[in-house]
């Protein structure tokens, strides 16, 4: 029985905490704390980088199509200005030849 | 190093292959045409290729009348080439640079179809048809007025009942009579 009261003494007995003890818990505090700021620095650097990217990519597409557009357009209208002339030139082609066929008639 | 420069000059090849493909024919001599478009006061160049036509029938959505109609025309053709000088004063080109023009599509392949000249306007008309197994491939048009030249060349199969259904171009059903008339006249 003395001994183990001796036993619970010595466990129950208040001993000084070593010296370094606080500085160290502060340190990892203080370590835990930065790693969790960059870990939150990082997240949203890496959040603004996206949407930079998404805005980037985004104008890009956006600025593309109207290129796409804008020369589609310009495209169609020389498709359509060839066929007038083509047109113009083989209607005067077709006014001769009424002329000429009137002519002969006559 | 040979491999890489082996690649190197394959690769370029390959690029350079498919872009000299892609040259448009020359509708007249690079001389002349500088000549004529520093003679004319008003030109007028289209240069379609085939990839530029498909592009181009992309956009035909029916905003205009004959959109579809244009588009089923234009999807087919393997490019439209088009030269149109406007001149202040008559006499501003020689019948010789027309003659040159004409005999360079004076070959097997083409056909002329119309052939109309006017002494007493010197206006003179050219229509010439690329046949292939019986099926127009090609059709080069040359009109020559005191005061206009035009030079129109549309290669790839056209089909001239596809021709006569577009009335919204100024009536361009005119292109669809050119098989109609198959005539020679000179006045």
């Amino acid at each position: 029985m003395d001994e183990m009261e001796r036993e619970l003494r010595q466990s129950l007995a208040r001993r000084p905490a070593p010296s370094r003890l606080k500085r160290r818990v502060m340190e990892q505090r203080r370590q835990q704390q930065s790693q969790r700021t960059h870990q939150r620095l990082l997240l949203w650097q890496r959040m603004a980088a996206t949407l930079v990217l998404a805005c980037t990519l985004g104008g890009l597409l956006a600025w593309r199509h109207t290129q796409q557009q804008r020369k589609g357009e310009q495209l169609r209208q020389q498709v359509f200005t060839a066929l007038r002339i083509t047109n113009h030139a083989l209607n005067q082609m077709n006014q001769q030849l009424t002329a000429h066929s009137r002519d002969d008639q006559e | 190093m040979k491999n890489r420069i082996a690649t190197f000059v394959l690769g370029a090849l390959a690029m350079a292959v498919p872009a000299l493909a892609q040259n448009p024919p020359s509708l007249l001599p690079p001389a002349m045409e500088k000549q004529l478009a520093a003679r004319a006061s008003n030109v007028t160049e289209v240069t379609l290729g085939k990839s530029m036509l498909g592009f181009a029938a992309k956009f035909m959505d029916g905003k205009e009348k004959d959109d579809a109609a244009v588009r089923q025309l234009v999807q087919g053709l393997d490019g439209i080439y088009v030269r149109e000088y406007e001149f202040d004063k008559p006499d501003q080109y020689s019948m010789e640079e027309v003659e040159q023009i004409r005999k360079a599509f004076e070959t097997s392949e083409w056909t002329p179809m119309v052939r109309e000249r006017d002494k007493k306007s010197s206006e003179t008309t050219d229509v010439m048809m690329k046949m292939v197994n019986g099926e127009t491939r090609g059709m080069f048009v040359l009109s020559a007025e005191p005061k206009e030249l035009t030079i129109v060349l549309i290669l790839g199969p056209i089909r001239m009942d596809q021709l006569g259904e577009l009335k919204g171009i100024g009536g361009l059903s005119s292109l669809g009579d050119v098989n109609a008339k198959t005539k020679v006249k000179i006045k």
